[in-house]
């Protein structure tokens, strides 16, 4: 009998909460894959006994009806009619599941994909910069007025100097733009014509596009203020940003022929005119009201306190360059500066949080940035520490502004200060006035900061260090398929499930051949008979092996790993090769197939079973 | 003989399982189908190797089909990419 689809759609909507609780539709080749806004509207049981659908389950946040090929499409459309819901491809569908992640993960993600790869150049010139200026600062020394201070010193802070350029390069490749007119970006933003950012205080000219219609007081329309992003990273990764999603998107609209200069001219001219007159003023006008509440908060212990958890926030907006201001103008008027053991609590609670993370973890890539990173922040260069781990974190990000409010509260209280400004943390004891109180204050930020960390953070479940060193195990030698063309022995070690078992309608069903399914109990795969690689797919998961008497065997490792491009998977074998049985074909990562919340099962199939006459499938035939 | 052309919109490509269906429909025809991706190609019927042409999103493949039902099968297969790839 012919599927009402009508009326299974129907029956699917009501089921799920009806149309207002989809948040997008689409269908593959025999599923019906929906993001749904509240699951608990869901009634799981009645849509498996809806008429039509085979089967469900959830994955990576999307409800996956299993319908089949022919009558997936026919169900959509009358679901899409029903609900009212728009057709969304499977892209947006991915996209929308995604967005279901807390929205904090959504934002910080980026940063830690831009900043992860970068982060060598910065731990470099951050120890370097934070040795050279502590060494210049000891007093009697003079190393401050050498040659080898000068030249030092400008080895030392390149990587800072022209951060902007670094950064630009990394998010043009995270997100999807050309690199070359990423660094252009980045460059433009710390053009030689543009007045230093850490000058600012000196003041910069205007530019005015516009003539000098006033917005505010402050702020005129078009207004370019000839200042460089010198040490700013989100205002560069807005920027980059945005030029990926235009270049992207002027790609796909400019016909071939003038693409090649009408593309990258108007991305690069286009960029250029947001960021200076769009994400620039608002960063501009972020900074002066950043400037103006922390001059108020310092001015009494409870602000103080607040300033030491606000710190580190601003130091990821970028904003912390303008503290010189306050740190002169305090210096001028009452000859202390009481900023500095603010900052240096803040700072040296993100070396203990940092440091914490370094101890902690087992992951010997976390470790090997989280310890130099840690000692870039304890003196005093926090960038490595904030970006490269503990935001990445988050928990030790909190756990050192915990730190950070602490220490500033009992610096504040003791009214300790500084004799110069330009450096916090270990070389502060070169400017303090009181090193004895210095070290209480630095003990309890960090200290607090360290231990709230080693409690509350938890590293990820460790993943393995690297796929199972093939030749440990031995390969198996029970056939699971047989037909009179030849055994095939079993191409990985585990338990043996029926076809039918296998959790995934289409391998089944036996459309694609008969076969098995195993679960394995190691992350190795073996050439199941002498023969050919005819295939390995781009995504890594699937090879296929032509043997004896033509045997055609798929060996598909997970169900829909497909999902994964490759990440976790290590073929040994490349196309055209030939294998002999029990030679290890692939290695894989089982935790990561586990992480991304796919079944592991190997499903190994006689793609041409239909060609032989009998055809044995069990644990050993 | 009848000849198709098509470029594939399926962000993963002809990958394994969709293959496998894309083989299931090709074999209810008697006319040999021939699939070429740029100088490489393949029998329809032969899962194994259309999985090793490694068609993916943007690719053009061209599929000839010739024998007596060619009509029919070419209808039915342009069809099938359409609606899944």
């Amino acid at each position: 009998m012919a599927l009402d689809y009508r009326k299974c759609a129907q029956e699917i909507a009501d089921n799920i909460g009806g149309g207002a609780n989809v948040v997008s539709a689409a269908h593959c080749a025999t599923r019906l894959r929906l993001v749904i806004a509240d699951n608990g509207k869901v009634n799981k049981e009645a849509l498996e006994n809806v008429d039509g659908v085979k089967g469900m389950f959830e994955s990576n946040g999307q409800l996956q009806l299993i319908i089949g090929t022919g009558t997936v499409n026919k169900v959509y459309d009358e679901f899409l009619s029903i609900t009212g819901a728009s057709a969304a491809s499977k892209e947006e569908v991915k996209a929308a599941a995604a967005a279901k992640q807390p929205l904090y993960i959504r934002l910080l993600k980026p940063i830690g994909d831009v900043f992860v790869p970068i982060l060598p150049a910065i731990v470099a010139s951050g120890l370097m910069m934070g040795l050279v200026e502590a060494l210049a600062k000891i007093p009697g020394l003079g190393f401050g007025d050498t040659d080898w201070f000068a030249f030092l010193d400008m080895v030392a802070n390149t990587a800072f100097a022209y951060l902007p350029v670094i950064v630009a390069i990394s998010a043009a490749r995270v997100f999807g733009g050309n690199i070359f007119l990423g660094a252009v970006v980045g460059l433009m933003m710390i053009h030689s014509n543009l007045t230093n950012g850490w000058a600012a205080a000196d003041g910069y000219g205007v530019w005015y596009l516009f003539g000098h219609i006033k917005i505010t007081d402050s702020y005129t329309l078009g207004q370019i203020n000839q200042l460089g992003y010198q040490g700013h990273v989100i205002p560069v990764m807005l920027a980059v940003l945005f030029m990926s999603k235009l270049e992207t998107w002027l790609h796909k609209h400019v016909p071939e022929m003038i693409d090649l200069f009408v593309t990258p001219l108007t991305t690069v001219l286009v960029t250029a005119l947001v960021t200076f007159t769009i994400i620039g003023p608002i960063f501009s006008g972020l900074e002066t009201i950043v400037l103006a509440g922390a001059e108020k908060l310092v001015s009494n212990p409870i602000g103080s306190c607040i300033m030491g958890a606000l710190y580190p926030c601003t130091v990821v907006m970028g904003l912390h360059h303008m503290y010189n201001v306050i740190e002169a103008g305090m210096l001028a008027s009452k000859g202390l500066n009481t900023w500095m053991p603010i900052a240096s609590a803040a700072n040296f609670a993100q070396f203990g949080a940092c440091l914490a993370v370094g101890i902690k973890c087992k992951n010997q890539k976390t470790k090997a940035v989280a310890i130099p990173s840690s000692m870039s922040a304890a003196l005093g260069i926090t960038e490595p520490a904030i970006f490269g781990v503990n935001m990445r974190f988050m928990k030790p990000f909190v756990g050192g502004m915990i730190g950070g409010a602490v220490g500033a509260l009992v610096a504040a209280f003791m009214g300790i200060g500084a004799s110069a400004y330009g450096v916090t943390g270990i070389p502060g004891y070169l400017t303090i006035n009181n090193a004895l109180l210095y070290t209480i204050v630095l003990a309890i930020s960090g200290g607090i900061a360290f231990a709230i960390t080693t409690v509350i953070w938890q590293e990820d479940e460790p993943k393995k260090a690297a796929p199972a060193p093939a030749p440990t195990v031995a390969a198996p030698t029970n056939a699971v398929i047989s037909c009179e063309a030849g055994k095939i022995i079993a191409p990985a070690i585990g338990q043996v499930i029926s076809r039918e078992e296998i959790p995934d309608a289409t391998f089944a069903s036996g459309v694609l051949g008969d076969g098995v399914g195993i679960n394995p109990s190691e992350g190795v795969i073996f050439a199941p008979y002498d023969g050919t690689v005819s295939s390995v797919a781009d995504s890594k998961h699937a090879i296929g092996i032509t043997g004896p008497g033509d045997m055609e065997i798929l060996i598909h490792v997970g169900v829909d790993t497909v999902a994964m491009n490759g990440d976790g998977f290590a073929p040994t074998v490349a196309e055209g090769d030939t294998v002999k049985a029990g030679q290890v074909i692939m290695t894989f990562d089982r935790a990561k197939i586990a992480k991304a919340n796919h079944p592991d099962t190997v499903v190994v199939l006689l793609t041409n079973s239909d060609d032989y006459n009998t055809v044995n499938c069990g644990a050993d035939v | 003989m009848k000849e198709i052309t098509f470029t594939v919109t399926d962000p993963l490509g002809i990958h394994a399982r969709p293959a496998g269906i894309l083989v299931k429909e090709a074999k209810k025809f008697s006319s040999k189908i021939t699939v070429f991706k740029g100088d490489k190609s393949c029998d329809m019927r032969k899962l194994l190797q259309l999985m090793g042409l490694a068609v993916k999103q943007g690719d053009t493949i061209n599929v000839q089909v010739e024998g007596d039902d060619e009509d029919a099968c070419a209808a039915a297969i342009e069809a099938f990419l359409k609606e899944n790839f």
